[in-house]
């Protein structure tokens, strides 16, 4: 049962790009012929050329939003990231194996420091708030949206240096 | 009535014309030698300037010009996290920001770095209210000057909307080219693949959005155009001089792609690809909510007419959702996503307007 629905969706596929060449071959043709007799030869070339290029974006364009092509796209990114993950598992194992910090281990202290930043700059906003109440002025930044969080910013409120040396882009 | 078709004649010239073809086909061949060296020697950026403040990756860029700036507003350029920004200054005649130099304006551009493993948890909040803060901030202090004109390119024209909405007090004029706000639009290939796309899995997968993945998805847009038709056109011209160096030049920065931070990929896909949420005023950016009504400045939308990357339909209702009166729209049909930058015509008809009518309004 199950062999007989793959092959009939391999089929359809198949069907589709077949409909997409074949329609892709038709316009060709018909572009192919439409020149104008009183063109010197490599115009007519190009003419010819150009209306086969116009045909073929065309086809290719329908095919590339068929539920087949996207059907086919899911597949290959499915077996890309599989592929990703496994080699991620493989080489996470290996290093912890040879007592070196892996992607996850570092992942894990970077997604720490980020919620220690996000609660010291939340308390942060808590305190500005306090002292701008206290001083009867309005926040400059934005409200925050109702129970909305806080990502925890890296560059939030950590100002970078001018540039100490000027250079000119080559 | 139209003359009857002379198959003699029609057939006399083919000896020609095949004689013509060879001999311009000998002299293409010998440009090949040189090709190799002449495209490692293309020039990434072409007008002077100087880094002003670093942070992190970013490095804003002052560009210097041959006179004190005229208008007192500050410009600053904000490019997309995908590719690199010398496409605004590409070459002499075909760049964005010299033309706004040359107009008098005191330009800078957000030059965002290339992103390692290391920045895969920065996100949209990271960018907007971390780094364009503080580099808004900086030109305050820099200029004297409390609010800075802001122009946003593709990604970067996104990312600007939403500061300019969450900080309309530090932002004068809003100038948004060819970036995607309404992704309800099914015309971009792009939003049709990215639709029913896993991003969480792709994401916590690779980390990073991978370069080679965004360079694949973009020329695949374009199959025919990008795999037959340019190698063609290069090789029929690749004997003309102008040709080959804009050849050159432009698929230098095409190759130059980087790969996008994985968290701001994520919510770039989520939320506005796959859930539209900035139109509907719902974006959110860390613990804020982008609400495009915020905008009051006087904006202005640059749009082409056959972008595959951000078809006008995508850019277009933003001047409907913001809260400004002074909105104004160009559309230079014809043109294509890059084209918009440095095409010939947009140097002609889209810049002088656009710093016309900036002008005016940086007093």
């Amino acid at each position: 049962m199950n062999e007989t629905t793959s092959f009939d969706k391999a089929a359809q596929d198949v069907a589709a790009f077949q409909k997409m060449c074949l329609e892709s071959l038709a316009k060709s043709f018909q572009a192919a012929f439409k020149f104008s007799p009183d063109s010197a030869p490599p115009e007519i070339l190009r003419e010819v050329r150009a209306g086969i290029f116009q045909a073929l974006t065309e086809s290719w364009d329908q095919f590339m939003r068929s539920p087949q092509f996207l059907e086919s796209l899911r597949q290959w990114m499915d077996n890309a990231v599989t592929f990703r993950t496994m080699t991620n598992e493989f080489l996470g194992r290996l290093r912890n194996e040879v007592q070196a910090p892996s992607r996850n281990d570092i992942d894990t202290v970077m997604l720490a420091v980020r919620h220690m930043e996000k609660r010291l700059l939340d308390r942060l906003d808590e305190v500005s708030a306090q002292i701008l109440k206290a001083n009867g002025t309005s926040p400059a930044r934005p409200p925050s949206a109702p129970g909305a969080k806080r990502s925890g910013s890296k560059a939030q409120r950590r100002r970078g240096q001018p540039a100490k040396t000027e250079s000119e882009i080559s | 009535m139209s003359s009857p078709f002379d198959l003699a004649a029609f057939w006399s010239q083919w000896p020609k014309a095949v004689a013509d073809e060879t001999a311009v086909a000998a002299g293409r061949i010998t440009r090949w030698p040189s090709l190799w060296e002449r495209s490692r020697r293309v020039r990434k950026g072409s007008s002077p300037a100087e880094v002003v403040y670093e942070e992190d990756r970013l490095k804003v860029l002052h560009y210097l010009g041959n006179a004190s700036p005229r208008h007192k507003t500050p410009l600053v350029f904000v490019y997309a996290l995908v590719n690199r920004p010398y496409i605004l200054d590409l070459k002499k005649g075909r760049s964005v920001i010299a033309n706004f130099v040359e107009a008098g304006f005191d330009t800078y551009l957000v030059d965002w770095g290339i992103p390692t493993s290391a920045d895969r948890h920065l996100m949209l909040d990271d960018y907007i209210n971390g780094y364009l803060v503080n580099v808004l901030d900086f030109l305050r202090e820099r200029t004297g000057v409390q609010k800075a004109s802001v122009l946003g390119y593709c990604m970067g024209g996104t990312m600007s909307a939403m500061f300019a909405a969450l900080h309309p007090q530090r932002v004068r004029n809003l100038i948004l080219l060819a970036a995607p706000i309404d992704f309800a639009s099914t015309e971009s290939l792009l939003n049709v693949w990215t639709r029913d796309f896993d991003v969480d899995k792709f994401v916590d997968a690779f980390g990073n959005c991978p370069a080679e993945f965004l360079q694949m998805s973009f020329q695949l847009l374009r199959p025919v155009a990008n795999w037959i038709e340019k190698p063609i056109r290069f090789y029929e011209h690749m004997h003309e001089e102008e040709f080959l160096e804009d050849f050159l030049t432009t698929e230098t920065w095409l190759q130059d792609n980087i790969p996008v931070p994985g968290e701001v990929y994520r919510q770039f896909v989520k939320y506005l690809y796959q859930k539209n949420l900035l139109t509907q005023n719902r974006m959110p950016v860390g613990k804020h909510i982008v609400n495009l009504r915020n905008i009051r400045c006087p904006v202005m939308s640059i749009m082409a007419g056959k972008d595959d990357l951000v078809p006008s339909a995508q850019s277009l209702p933003f001047n409907d959702l913001v809260g400004s009166k002074d909105r104004r729209v160009l559309l230079l049909p014809g043109s294509g996503h890059i084209g918009l930058a440095i095409g010939s015509r947009a140097q002609k008809e889209v810049w002088p307007q656009a710093c016309g009518w900036l002008a005016e309004r940086s007093t």
